[in-house]
C-alpha cells in the first residue's frame, strides 16, 4: 500500500472518465463519465492526506468533502440541461444538437 | 442480581470467548467469532420480531376494524409467520420473459443489505453496541441510501409501465422525505454534540427534579423534530400513510409487482427490519435509548427497555396504518416539502435557542414559541384550499 | 513472496486485512467504471456507475476518512446516481436514435487513445516523481468533531459559499426542468 498504487488507481479512473467523456455520444454518458473524473479526483485528495505529514490539519478531507458538494450541484445542473434540450431537441445524442455549429 | 441481568449477554459472550482462548484458539479467530456472535444475535432477534410483526400487525389492524385476525394457525394464530413462511418458500418464483435476469435478481438482495446493515449502531443496552462509530447517524442514513437503489432496480428490472412507475414515485417519496429526517435526526446530534449514537443517549440520561426523564421528546423541539423524524420514518419504509408505492388499489404493487415467492419474501422482510431499525433509531434519538423512564424502574434490564421501546413505537406504527387514509403522491410530496422541511429548520432553530439560552424556564418558552408559531401558520395556510365550503342544494325547477 | 504473505497471514492478519481491505475496493471500483464506460444499455452503465461509487466510497472509509466516505455514499450514491436514473428514464433514448451511433464524432478509438495517451502521462509522474515515494504512515483518523470544528472554524467562509451554490443550483435545477407554463 504505497502512496504510488493509491495515485495510480485513481489515475487509470481518470482515465476512464475522460474517454467516456471525449467517446461516447449521449449526454448522460458524458456527465457519468465526468462524475468519475471527479472521484478520481477526490480520491487522489484523501490518498494525499493519508499519506501527509500533518493529517490533523484535515486539509484532503475538507476538500474532498466541498468537491462532493460542488459535483453534486453540477449533476443536477446538469442534467436539468440534459432535460430541457431533450425537451426541445427530442434528442439526448451530442451529434444532434449541432445548430451552433460554423 | 440486577446487574446480572443486566450484564447476561456480554457476561455470556465473554464466558464463552474465554473458554475458546483457554483451548489455544488464536487471539484474531476469538476477534471474529466476538463479532460473529454478535450479528448472529442482533439478526436472529431481529428477524424473530419481523416473525413477530407480520402477525401481530394483522392481528392489531383486525381488532381495530372489529375482527379477529389470523386466529387459526396455532394459539391465537401466533405461528402464522410459519404458515406464511411455508407459502412463500414454495411459490413459484416467476420472472417475466423479457425482464433483466441480473438486475432482477440482485434487486432484493439489494434492499435487504442496507436494512441489516443498519442495525449495527443502534446501541441496545448500556455499553451494547455492535459498532461504536464516530459518526454512526451519518453512517445510518448513508447506507440507507442503498435501499433507493434496490428500489429502483426491483421497479425497472421488470419491464414493467406500473413497476417503472410504482418505483420513480417510491424514490421520490423516499428522497423527499429523507431531508426532514436527516435534519430532525441532526437537531438532537447538536444538542448532545456528537453524531454518535451512544454518545446521544448519554445526553439524555439523569432525571430533572428527580423522577422525571430527560429525553429530548419530552422537550418542545425534541418533540417537534420527533414527531417529524417519525413521519418521515413511516415514509421512508413505504408504510402507511404513505404506501402509494405499494398501494395494492393504485399500483398493482407497484415496484413490486413482478416479484413472487421468497424474492417477495425477502422485499417483505427488508421493509419490516427497516422498519424496526428507523424504530430503534427513533427510540436511541428521542426516546432516551435503553434508558428507564422512572428511577425505580431501573432494575428491569437494559436491552428489555430498548426492546420494549422499539415493540411500543411499532405498534404505534400499525395504529397509525390502522387509522389514517392514505395519501395521494402530490399531497404527499408537497407535505414534504412545503410543511416538514421548514418545520424540522423551525426546530432546527428552536434547540439552537433553547441550548443558548441557557436551558431554564425561559429557554423552554422560546423554543415552544419558536416551533409553535410556524406549525400554527403552515398549518392553518395548507388546510384553507381543502375547507368545505356550505352546503348548496341545486334542485332541478 | 508467497511464503511471506502466507506467513502474515498466520501471525498478523490486520495487516493483510488492512491492505486489501483498500485494493478489493479499488479493484472492484476500476472494474465497475469500466463496465460503466463501454456498456450500451445506459440504465445498466448508471447501475454500475452506483457501484463504482459504492466501492469509491469504501475506499475513502478503509483510508480513515470515514466522514467523506459516509458522505460520498449518501450524497452520491443516494442522490447523485437518483438523478441520474431519473434522467435516464425522463429522455429515454430508445435504442440508438437519429444519428445512429454509440460513440460520438471523435470514436471509441479516438477518446480510447486520448484516455490512454492521459493515462500514460499520468502514470509516468506518478511513478517517477520523488513527492510520492512516501513511506506509509500511521493509521490516521478523522474525528467528526474535528471536522465540524474546521468547517466552523478556518473553512467557514467555503462552507457559506457551498451553501450559496447549493442554493443556486437547487433553484436553478428546478427552474430548468420545470414544464413550460401554456400561456
Amino acid at each position: 500500500m504505497t502512496l504510488q498504487i493509491l495515485l495510480a488507481i485513481s489515475a487509470i479512473l481518470f482515465a476512464f472518465g475522460l474517454t467516456a467523456v471525449l467517446s461516447r455520444s449521449n449526454a448522460i454518458m458524458i456527465l457519468i463519465g465526468i462524475e468519475l473524473m471527479l472521484g478520481a479526483a477526490n480520491l487522489n485528495f484523501l490518498a494525499f492526506w493519508r499519506f501527509s505529514e500533518n493529517p490533523a490539519a484535515l486539509v484532503g478531507v475538507l476538500f474532498a468533502i466541498f468537491s462532493i458538494a460542488i459535483a453534486a450541484a453540477e449533476a443536477a445542473v446538469g442534467l436539468a440541461i440534459i432535460i430541457l434540450v431533450h425537451r426541445k431537441a427530442r434528442s439526448v445524442e451530442v451529434d444532434d444538437t449541432n445548430q451552433l455549429k460554423g | 442480581m440486577i446487574t446480572l441481568l443486566e450484564r447476561a449477554p456480554i457476561e455470556i459472550k465473554t464466558w464463552f470467548l474465554n473458554l475458546l482462548g483457554s483451548f489455544g484458539v488464536p487471539e484474531w479467530i476469538l476477534a471474529v467469532l466476538s463479532a460473529g456472535i454478535i450479528i448472529g444475535t442482533i439478526i436472529g432477534v431481529f428477524l424473530g420480531l419481523f416473525a413477530l410483526m407480520s402477525v401481530m400487525e394483522r392481528k392489531i389492524l383486525a381488532r381495530a376494524q372489529n375482527r379477529y385476525g389470523p386466529n387459526r394457525v396455532g394459539p391465537f394464530g401466533l405461528f402464522q409467520p410459519v404458515a406464511d413462511g411455508i407459502k412463500m418458500i414454495t411459490k413459484e418464483d416467476l420472472v417475466p420473459r423479457t425482464a433483466d435476469k441480473i438486475v432482477h435478481f440482485l434487486a432484493p438482495v439489494t434492499m435487504m443489505i442496507p436494512a441489516l446493515m443498519v442495525l449495527a449502531i443502534l446501541p441496545y443496552g448500556r455499553d451494547m453496541v455492535p459498532a461504536e462509530l464516530d459518526s454512526g447517524i451519518l453512517y445510518f442514513f448513508a447506507v440507507g441510501a442503498g435501499t433507493e437503489v434496490a428500489v429502483f432496480m426491483a421497479g425497472w428490472s421488470s419491464n414493467n409501465k406500473y413497476s417503472v412507475l410504482g418505483a420513480m414515485r417510491a424514490i421520490a417519496q423516499m428522497i423527499s422525505y429523507e431531508l426532514p429526517l436527516v435534519i430532525s435526526a441532526i437537531v438532537t446530534a447538536m444538542i448532545a454534540g456528537s453524531l454518535s449514537p451512544s454518545a446521544i443517549v448519554a445526553a439524555q440520561g439523569g432525571f430533572a427534579l428527580g423522577f422525571v426523564p430527560q429525553w429530548f421528546a419530552l422537550t418542545p423541539w425534541g418533540f417537534a423534530a420527533g414527531l417529524i423524524f417519525y413521519i418521515g420514518a413511516l415514509a421512508e419504509s413505504n408504510r402507511s400513510p404513505f404506501d402509494l408505492p405499494e398501494g395494492e388499489s393504485e399500483l398493482v404493487a407497484g415496484h413490486l409487482t413482478e416479484y413472487s415467492g421468497f424474492k417477495y419474501a425477502t422485499f417483505f422482510m427488508a421493509e419490516y427490519v427497516g422498519m424496526f431499525a428507523v424504530c430503534g433509531l427513533f427510540v436511541t434519538l428521542f426516546l432516551g435509548g435503553w434508558q428507564a423512564p422512572l428511577p425505580f424502574l431501573e432494575i428491569i434490564p437494559s436491552w428489555c427497555w430498548f426492546i420494549g421501546k422499539i415493540c411500543f413505537v411499532a405498534f404505534t406504527m400499525v395504529w397509525v396504518r390502522a387509522t389514517l387514509p392514505r395519501l395521494r403522491i402530490d399531497h404527499m410530496l408537497g407535505f414534504a416539502w412545503k410543511f416538514l422541511l421548514p418545520m424540522s429548520f423551525a426546530a432546527f432553530l428552536s434547540a439552537a435557542c433553547w441550548h443558548y439560552a441557557g436551558r431554564g424556564p425561559l429557554a423552554w418558552l422560546l423554543s415552544l414559541a419558536i416551533v409553535g408559531i410556524p406549525y400554527l401558520i403552515l398549518g392553518t395556510s395548507f388546510t384553507k384550499r381543502f375547507a368545505v365550503s356550505r352546503r348548496t342544494y341545486r334542485f332541478s325547477e | 513472496m508467497m511464503c511471506e504473505f502466507l506467513k502474515t497471514c498466520c501471525t498478523d492478519p490486520m495487516k493483510i486485512i488492512g491492505e486489501w481491505l483498500v485494493l478489493l475496493p479499488a479493484i472492484v471500483l476500476l472494474l465497475a467504471a469500466a463496465a460503466s464506460v463501454v456498456m450500451r444499455n445506459l440504465i445498466h452503465a448508471a447501475l454500475c456507475l452506483t457501484l463504482s461509487f459504492i466501492a469509491l466510497g469504501i475506499v475513502f472509509i478503509a483510508l480513515g476518512a470515514e466522514f467523506v466516505g459516509f458522505v460520498q455514499l449518501l450524497v452520491y450514491v443516494g442522490a447523485v446516481a437518483m438523478i441520474l436514473v431519473f434522467a435516464i428514464l425522463l429522455t429515454r433514448p430508445e435504442q440508438l436514435t437519429k444519428s445512429g451511433t454509440l460513440f460520438s464524432g471523435l470514436g471509441p478509438a479516438g477518446g480510447a487513445l486520448a484516455g490512454f495517451a492521459s493515462l500514460v502521462v499520468l502514470l509516468a509522474f506518478i511513478f517517477t516523481s520523488p513527492v510520492a515515494k512516501k513511506p506509509l504512515p500511521a493509521p490516521v483518523s478523522a474525528p467528526v468533531a474535528a471536522i465540524g470544528e474546521a468547517l466552523m472554524g478556518d473553512y467557514v467562509v467555503a462552507l457559506l459559499l457551498i451553501g450559496v451554490l447549493l442554493t443556486a443550483a437547487l433553484v436553478g435545477a428546478a427552474v430548468l426542468a420545470m414544464e413550460d407554463k401554456k400561456p
